[in-house]
């Protein structure tokens, strides 16, 4: 879904006279601009409306969250005191200071860093180039191929870990990050997304662009991707959050924690046959959540960012 | 570039088509040449780690292999048989369906709605979309770990709301329906971030013009909503539905964690659970291969009746 | 996109295509394929995969380096192995499959004999002469339950055993001992209005359900029935005293007398209920969280009326046999007499050899800690090895949890389902076990 430079007031923008930098818009448009993405515009209706609904969402997600928070700081009678203690008694911040020491918790840290930011910038890219290619680009078989594409999400981890695992230990690669990274490298939600996006964008701007001689790449990055930017940081943040979380396959191609990924170090917080203290456990994992959390606020701003570099509106 | 076709003027094109233009019949192998180098490294992964061990899965499900033993026993199709034979089967069965259905259906309706009322412009709405989108972030395991403290008939969240309001409990872990309901509740609360990012990209990204042009002619909210809005936001809806079905049928922490596919051995089980279960639990990896392509083809069905369906629309 | 008939049979052209990729791929997923094979040599360290059970991670990094420092040329190096038992044997079995075995695994009571089994781990009566280790200083009982077809497959490392937890004034205001326990079953059904009565009707004791080892606890119980879950390799389910075992369960769960809970650990610990079936492994949670005194008693008998539980230590067959030896030398240092009382001491298994008993320091701890001597005793007194049923067929664990949830919390027929368990075991029995006798 995209914004078209078509407008009212304004003359049609010449494809390849067009300079970069945003148009100038007067102050009442600027206005009109920033309240245009209004899906619902029934004044104070329904604005009420919509705090009704916003109390009802932050009820619903944030009580589990909030619970999740407070049992991190109780201590482990005050988890399963009976009645539910709403509020931590005694307040026990200590369990955060437990996981961190415990657990070696920098080590797996950067660990994670590492493995999520190439994952990240490895299948943003390939999801992107297969995307495009598989949009814009006549060849036969581009359909087939974009049905693989999809036919994968189908196929279970369950039964790929250990074929995978034989594969890449036989490259002895068991144990290093190139080990973990480069079989969850594979796009295929990626490129479904952006495939799809693709399609949606009207056909005037690319045969615009053709017309003009602009470059196939060139077009890309000037012209596809700005219009694409909603969807292409939705794409990032949830390919973030995947492979942040990611857990089967580190843990078999890991052994210590100089590979080994966060989610693997929280698992030593939990015993086997005794009596598992809870608190700690919350406390790794909001600390394995701050992150991500960090990530999606920085991200959204892109997002909507993304929206008013191209709601060019005259 | 070779433009036949006049060049389109942007605001006056009237079609947007998908069809190859009628000239190629012939190969454009400057096209094939662009797609080689685009979309091939992604295919060579998604072939390598992902269609290999599919392959390979699907010609393990003729044996009968105990996983930790170097002997197999070919027994063509026993294992499939054995499936479509056992009562537990159906059960199973039945579990993913309606886990499935649930899932599918509520994520999307409610990460639409929650997409729309975040998208206007009302405060905290910031802080209500990370909210929104926490749950998705955390890992499935550390969500089924936090939920015990919901749904716990002993000392959870849900049987102290509940007894303040003089009502009974449910016995969620021991009662099969209850627990599926459990599970289902779960998984649709932690995926909503999901269904609620894309579409809150989407709308974001959608064509203000149209939303102009019916402000202009006084349509009414809903009447906008459902006559503007939704139709620019069918190419993501059906993104999502084939993508969230595909995730739903993928399951499986958050069922490991709460109910281990119980209660009463399936109560909970869906067909990746007892893929789970009979490779690793019960040692039988050829079995366990059985089911697993049972469920790849299933999938695949499904996903190409939704595309047909697409198909059909457009 | 329109899916016409081109592309359908462009799918075919793709799946051959696939298909000659896997060929080309290679390293596919086989019986013996990938590495795991014969004399498999390692880095030159000692690689000892552990999931830590009872939180030991520091004692094990602890336990590792004293030996480092005694053996440089060796090095041992502690390799995770998951949140469970269970992660632990999918991460070895991906090993089997594609190589990089360890030296050393940890395996419950439930997965240790599939790898005997299949061959996959090695024995240990040759290595425990090569290496010269004590095998007669392990506790009898625990060693011998590695034992399969005349030879051990494992040696004990963090053992357990199932005990019962009483709530001290509970039981003082009801008016019975607080010294030991019920002696048999039918005394534990007497005592239990009792219990209910002098503290508000809640369970005399609460068990864990089916998800968490209710088939262990239940493992002592029928036994004292005369029933089984099986002899040898013959399922025993519909015999009468299994019967009758069963149904006492399902009549005390009914009568409000035993409680089965998701967490019964918990529940004890909060005051839900007066008593607690559990692991010794529980002993250092409760000992914290509890807030009122308790005191651990034998299971009911008549003998034996408990089992035992817990992991060993495994070794794979498929590395090499210079391997092997110093696998077994680091085995015996890791549960030697001194480590398995610092061990045992601080996660609450049992110590696994006998001569850890004549230490000083060790009788001394036992003195002030009399829960955790309970354990200890009951071991000699109140044992046996497990049911085959349960330990030695796949998924056993969980078939006969899932068949007593039904019994005790669905309260169903308990002939039906006994039977059921009876068809099912012997159908695995006669399509996995049988053939490969």
């Amino acid at each position: 879904m995209t914004m078209t430079n078509d407008a009212q007031a304004v003359l049609p923008p010449v494809p390849g006279l067009e300079d970069d930098d945003p148009p100038q818009l007067t102050p009442a448009q600027k206005k009109r601009a920033t309240s245009r993405h209004l899906a619902f515009q029934g004044g104070t209706a329904g604005k009420l409306l919509g705090y009704f609904g916003m109390l009802a969402a932050v009820l619903l997600f944030f009580v589990p969250l909030y619970f999740i928070v407070v049992t991190s700081l109780k201590t482990h009678g005050d988890i399963y005191s009976n009645p539910i203690s709403w509020l931590p008694n005694p307040f026990a911040p200590e369990n955060y200071s437990y996981v961190i020491n415990e657990v070696r918790f920098d080590k797996y840290l950067r660990n994670s860093v590492i493995i999520t930011g190439i994952l990240t910038v490895v299948e943003v890219s390939l999801g992107v180039m297969t995307a495009y290619g598989l949009s814009f680009l006549r060849f036969p078989g581009r359909n087939l191929l974009f049905l693989l594409v999809i036919a994968s999400l189908m196929v279970p981890n369950q039964i790929t870990v250990i074929s995978n695992y034989a594969l890449v230990a036989s490259w002895g690669w068991r144990n290093t990050f190139q080990g973990i990274i480069v079989p969850l490298a594979a796009v295929a939600f990626g490129t479904f997304l952006m495939r799809n996006h693709f399609l949606s964008l009207p056909k005037e701007i690319m045969e615009a662009a053709e017309l003009d001689g602009t470059g196939f790449f060139r077009t890309l990055f000037r012209v596809v991707l700005p219009m694409s930017w909603p969807t292409l940081v939705a794409f990032t943040l949830i390919t973030v959050v995947n492979e942040w979380n990611q857990y089967l396959w580190p843990f078999l191609m890991s052994d210590t924690d100089a590979v080994a990924p966060l989610p693997i170090g929280l698992t030593q917080l939990q015993d086997n046959e005794g009596l598992t203290n809870w608190g700690p456990v919350m406390a790794g994992t909001v600390l394995t959540t701050v992150p991500m959390l960090i990530v999606f606020l920085i991200l959204q701003k892109q997002m909507i960012k993304g929206l008013t570099a191209g709601a060019v509106k005259g | 570039m070779t433009a036949v076709t006049t060049p389109a003027i942007p605001g006056l094109e009237t079609t947007t088509s998908d069809e190859p233009t009628k000239r190629s019949r012939s190969l454009n192998w400057r096209h094939i040449g662009l797609a080689a180098i685009l979309i091939v490294p992604n295919m060579i992964l998604l072939g390598l780690f992902t269609y290999r061990p599919l392959i390979d899965n699907f010609r393990i499900s003729f044996y009968n292999w105990n996983i930790s033993s170097p002997d197999m026993r070919f027994v063509g199709l026993g294992n499939y048989i054995e499936w479509f034979t056992d009562d537990t089967s159906w059960q199973i069965a039945r579990n993913t369906l309606i886990f499935t259905l649930v899932a599918v259906i509520g994520s999307m309706a409610l990460g639409l709605a929650l997409a729309l009322l975040l998208d206007q412009h009302l405060r905290a709405r910031n802080m209500v979309r990370t909210m929104v989108f926490a749950p998705y972030v955390i890992s499935g395991a550390a969500i089924g770990v936090a939920f015990q403290f919901v749904f716990d008939p002993g000392y959870g969240l849900v049987q102290d709301v509940l007894g303040r309001l003089g009502l009974d409990t449910p016995a969620f872990y021991q009662h099969s329906g209850w627990a599926l309901f459990m599970i289902t509740t779960t998984y649709v609360w932690k995926n909503l971030g999901y269904t609620f990012v894309i579409y809150l990209a989407a709308l974001q990204g959608r064509r203000s013009d149209l939303d102009e042009a019916a402000e202009i002619d006084g349509t009414p909210a809903w009447r906008k909503f459902w006559r503007v809005t939704l139709p620019q936001l069918k190419g993501t809806t059906f993104f999502l539905s084939v993508t969230v079905l595909l995730n739903s049928f993928q399951v499986f922490d958050i069922i490991q964690v709460m109910t281990e596919g119980g209660p009463f051995g399936t109560g909970t089980s869906t067909l990746i659970y007892q893929v789970y279960q009979e490779t690793f639990v019960n040692n039988r990896a050829g079995y366990g291969a059985a089911v697993a392509t049972i469920m790849f083809l299933i999938v695949l069905v499904v996903t190409l009746v939704q595309v047909k369906l697409q198909d059909k629309q457009d | 996109m329109a899916t016409t008939r081109r592309s359908l049979l462009g799918m075919a052209g793709a799946g051959s295509a696939a298909l000659a990729l896997a060929a080309c791929a290679g390293g596919s997923t086989s019986a013996g394929g990938g590495g795991g094979g014969k004399g498999e040599e390692g880095d030159g360290s000692i690689q000892f995969w552990s999931n830590h059970p009872g939180s030991s991670k520091d004692l094990e990094q602890k336990i590792i380096d004293a030996w480092n420092k005694d053996n440089p040329d060796n090095q041992a190096k502690l390799i995770d192995g998951g949140a469970s038992y269970e992660e632990l044997g999918q991460k070895f079995n991906a090993a089997l499959a594609g190589g990089g075995l360890p030296d050393l695994i940890v395996a419950s009571d439930v997965t240790w004999f599939n790898f005997a089994f299949t061959g996959t781990t090695t024995a240990m009566d040759d290595l425990w002469k090569e290496a010269e280790v004590d095998s007669d200083d392990f506790v009898d009982t625990l060693r011998e339950d590695y034992e399969y077809d005349g030879k051990h497959y494992g040696m004990p490392y963090s053992r357990s055993t199932t005990l019962m937890y009483f709530n001290t004034e509970v039981m003082k205001k009801a008016g019975l001992p607080t010294d030991k326990g019920p002696e048999t079953w039918e005394q534990f059904a007497e005592w239990a209005p009792k219990i209910l009565d002098a503290n508000g009707g809640k369970p005399a004791i609460v068990i864990p359900d089916g998800s968490d080892y209710l088939d262990w606890f239940f493992q002592g119980i029928i036994w004292t029935f005369g029933g089984n879950y099986s002899k040898e390799w013959t399922p025993t389910f519909t015999e009468q005293g299994s019967i009758d075992a069963a149904t006492f369960l399902q009549e005390q769960v009914a009568a409000g007398h035993i409680g089965i809970e998701k967490d019964a650990a918990n529940a004890f610990s909060i005051g839900n209920s007066s008593g607690l079936l559990q692991s010794t492994g529980s002993l250092g949670g409760l000992k914290e969280s509890a807030e009122f005194d308790f005191h651990t008693t034998y299971l009911p008998g008549p003998t034996p009326g408990a089992c035992t539980g817990g992991a060993g230590i495994a070794i794979p067959e498929g590395i090499s046999d210079e391997r092997k030896v110093m696998a077994m030398k680091f085995a015996d240092f890791l549960t030697s007499t001194q480590n398995t009382i610092t061990f045992s001491q601080a996660t609450g298994y049992m110590p696994v050899r006998k001569s850890a008993m004549e230490d000083a320091e060790e009788t001394k701890y036992l003195e002030e800690n009399p829960n955790a001597m309970t354990a200890i005793r009951q071991l000699s007194e109140n044992t046996a090895p497990q049911d085959y049923a349960r330990v030695f067929v796949s998924g056993g664990g969980q078939r006969i949890g899932a068949g007593l949830d039904r019994i005790a919390i669905a309260q169903e027929d308990v002939a039906t389902v006994m039977k059921d368990l009876q068809d099912e075991t012997q159908k695995v029995i006669d399509r996995d076990i049988t053939p490969n006798l």
